[in-house]
């Protein structure tokens, strides 16, 4: 299996599903889909205030789904999707390398066969 | 048990269940197919149950080990085995790149004999795991099922299902 180069591992897996369980977190992941957004920006269409938006923004950056400029004075918030996408990297390392090893069985049956004088009951 | 996430592959084989026993239990038919690209060195492999099977791979100059612990041998329909990731001295680690991927995997692996064929099925189930293990493996299995993976941004998908 090839190295993956992700800084985090899904430790905060349960974080992640939590707080994707929310609808308003939800919707609030798909607004940044379409780029950073401050919380003023975010409070409007949801008709929600500032705090309350905070409180949401605060439960998606600790699950690590989006960050947060600190520089910055409107602190805009943007989308950080590694985390997540790791464990499902990581299986599908597992996956390819064992379907590239039943490849490599696929050929070594088809020598076996060929090479194996006293048949082992093919045909 | 039967709420843990169970991951399943299958595949079928051009050759008798017999012979496709034989390149899963003698070590050097193993090594000719097992970790494509790699050099794969079958350090011990002692096929009963409780048996160890030692494995190396090396690529890129750096070594990988696994550590297989034999739990069932059933020639030539049945094996069942914990998976692990080990250190060089054969001791069973967390993995390096993914801390709450299950350290112990129980695998299984059936062979079902078809008219000349085998039908192979390989199971993983996460063994003994932490609740942070069993989540892991479960988000991968539900990103596999879902089509999300490599290459692709799962959370952009997931809010591309959720603009549709």
């Amino acid at each position: 299996m090839e190295q993956i180069g992700y800084m985090n591992g899904p430790s905060h897996l349960d974080a992640v599903f939590a707080a994707l369980a929310d609808p308003t977190r939800r919707a609030i992941l798909a607004r940044l889909a379409t780029g950073e957004a401050s919380v003023n920006e975010l409070a409007e269409p949801f008709a929600m205030s500032q705090p309350a938006v905070s409180k949401h923004l605060k439960v998606l950056e600790k699950a690590g789904l989006i960050e947060r400029d600190i520089d910055r004075q409107r602190r805009p918030a943007r989308l950080k999707a590694e985390p997540m996408a790791a464990a499902v990297h990581w299986l599908e390392e597992f996956k390819r390398f064992w379907s590239s090893s039943f490849d490599e069985l696929d050929g070594l049956l088809d020598q076996l066969k060929t090479s194996d004088t006293k048949g082992a009951g093919n045909g | 048990m039967a709420d843990l996430p169970t991951y399943v592959l299958e595949r079928e084989f051009d050759a008798p269940r017999e012979l496709v026993w034989k390149t899963w239990t003698d070590p050097d038919l193993l090594v000719r197919w097992y970790g494509p690209r790699v050099e794969t060195i079958v350090h011990r492999l002692d096929l009963t149950p409780g048996g160890l099977w030692l494995g190396e791979m090396r690529w890129d100059g750096k070594s990988n080990y696994q550590r297989v612990e034999y739990t069932e041998v059933a020639p030539p329909e049945r094996l069942v085995w914990l998976h692990s990731v080990s250190d060089g001295e054969w001791n069973v680690i967390a993995n390096p790149m993914m801390p709450d991927w299950p350290r112990v995997l129980l695998t299984t692996v059936t062979f079902e004999e078809d008219g000349g064929k085998t039908r192979l099925r390989l199971t993983w189930v996460p063994h003994e795991a932490s609740e942070a293990e069993i989540a892991c493996f479960t988000a991968a299995l539900a990103g596999m099922e879902k089509g999300w993976g490599a290459g692709m941004d799962l959370l952009a998908e997931l809010l591309a299902d959720l603009q549709a």
